[in-house]
């Protein structure tokens, strides 16, 4: 037996063992890498795992995200308030709208049952009144309290915003009616001269439950504030007072008393415009 | 008899027009430049040496950038004084003075127009003086509305002359 041979009998007599872990390991290792390679393998395997990790992460995020996500929202809609209300604005104004419409709603129906019950002689009226329309006595009352009303007169110097006279049926009020006079003739300058309409005037300005009503004269112009319902009947009577008493009581001696105009305005509109 | 008088106040981007108004108005200064855009409007009423008071109706309009031209029109109409003014410091607010105040006394002939030279306080006031007179800037009065020198003074006088 040569040398040669010699020393391989001896090491297979010396590493068997080990071969046959290196085998097993190498094996594993085979078998590891076809189950990360093969992605359905693999889900098999992990899947389990991960659902119940993910289960125990959803069941814990009120605790550990929850006051983190809570102050971040907190501080953002801090920080943007205006962009907020900006998205905010027409989903609650549509809610607003359809909930106003529903209590209308409400209020018309228990209106009418009530005036069915109570007798008097102008509920008889407006009984009567609302056969003849075809319409319902709620809406019909709802209509008398939306009634227009003049909440404020004032005559105001064409060019340059001074006030000349006002009136107001209601208590005299806080606001500045000369700061008044003048803002509004800005406005009314700029909507002017904005869109070229030539000699074209602004005739009115709505805001909310409000309509300011413009009447154009020569050197003045008078701007009625009205609440309530500004239909074209109101503005044709209101336009031919207006008209009545600038035909009857202004003469260029009023324009420059003013003490004197505002107690012809009083006088002349003290009654309610119908 | 109630007495009402507008002024407008006139002028390019930035002289001073709005501080001046908000040092006379309501003597306050801020070193924060907000632009006007359009027109503000405040009352001020005035006691007259005479007895009489007067509600000074100022509109503080927003300035021009090239000519007083493109100052909106309407805002000017039915005006009782015009207060034109410049800053000190930059010589392009005062460079078509001359022009502007004819364009001034052409399209509102009975308008007194006066001058105000604003930001006094950044300047020497005996510099700017000769200065001005050596390159024939007109003007009625030299203000500052930060340190509110010759503000009220100079709205008091005015106030005087149109109700003559």
């Amino acid at each position: 037996m040569e040398e040669q041979d010699k020393l391989k009998i001896l090491k297979e007599l010396l590493f068997t063992e080990e071969h046959e872990f290196a085998d097993s390991i190498a094996q594993k290792v085979d078998d590891l890498a076809k189950i990360v390679h093969q992605k359905k393998e693999l889900s098999h395997k992990v899947d389990p795992i991960i659902d119940d990790k993910l289960e125990e992460f959803v069941q814990e995020i009120p605790k550990t995200l929850g006051p983190t996500i809570t102050e971040t929202l907190r501080e953002e809609i801090k920080n943007s308030q205006d962009a907020v209300v900006e998205a905010l604005f027409p989903i609650i104004g549509k809610m607003i709208k359809k909930y106003i419409a529903h209590e209308m709603k409400l209020l018309s129906e228990n209106i009418s049952r009530k005036t069915k019950k109570a007798f008097s002689f102008r509920n008889w009226f407006r009984r009567t009144k609302a056969k003849v329309q075809g319409v319902s006595e709620g809406d019909l009352a709802i209509t008398d309290y939306a009634k227009p009303r003049l909440i404020q007169m004032f005559v105001i110097e064409k060019n340059s915003g001074i006030l000349i006279a006002d009136y107001s049926p209601l208590s005299e009020g806080t606001i500045d009616k000369e700061m008044v006079a003048g803002m509004l003739t800005a406005i009314k300058s700029f909507v002017e001269d904005a869109f070229e309409g030539g000699n074209q005037n602004l005739e009115l300005i709505e805001y909310e439950l409000y309509t300011i009503h413009i009447q154009n004269f020569y050197s003045y112009y008078v701007a009625a504030v009205i609440s309530g319902a500004y239909t074209m009947m109101f503005k044709e009577v209101l336009e031919d007072q207006i008209l009545d008493f600038a035909k009857n009581n202004i003469s260029s001696k009023d324009l420059e008393n003013s003490t004197l105009f505002t107690k012809k305005l009083k006088k002349h509109f003290a009654d309610e415009i119908v | 008899m109630k007495l009402s008088k507008k002024v407008v106040l006139l002028g390019h981007f930035g002289v001073g027009k709005t501080s001046l108004f908000r040092r006379f108005m309501d003597n306050e200064f801020s070193e924060e430049y907000k632009v006007t855009l359009g027109v503000q409007i405040k009352k001020k009423l005035i006691q007259l040496p005479d007895g009489r008071e007067l509600s000074m109706i100022i509109w503080d309009t927003e300035g021009h950038s090239i000519s007083i031209e493109d100052t909106r029109k309407s805002y000017l109409l039915g005006s009782h004084a015009f207060i034109y003014v410049f800053d000190l410091t930059r010589e392009e607010t005062y460079a078509t003075l001359t022009k502007d105040l004819e364009y001034l006394k052409e399209n509102y002939i009975k308008v007194p127009a006066r001058v105000l030279g604003n930001k006094l306080d950044l300047v020497n006031e005996k510099e700017i003086r000769r200065q001005l007179t050596e390159k024939n800037i007109p003007f009625d009065g030299l203000t500052s509305a930060k340190t509110n020198k010759n503000v009220e003074s100079f709205f008091l006088d005015l106030a005087e002359e149109i109700t003559k």
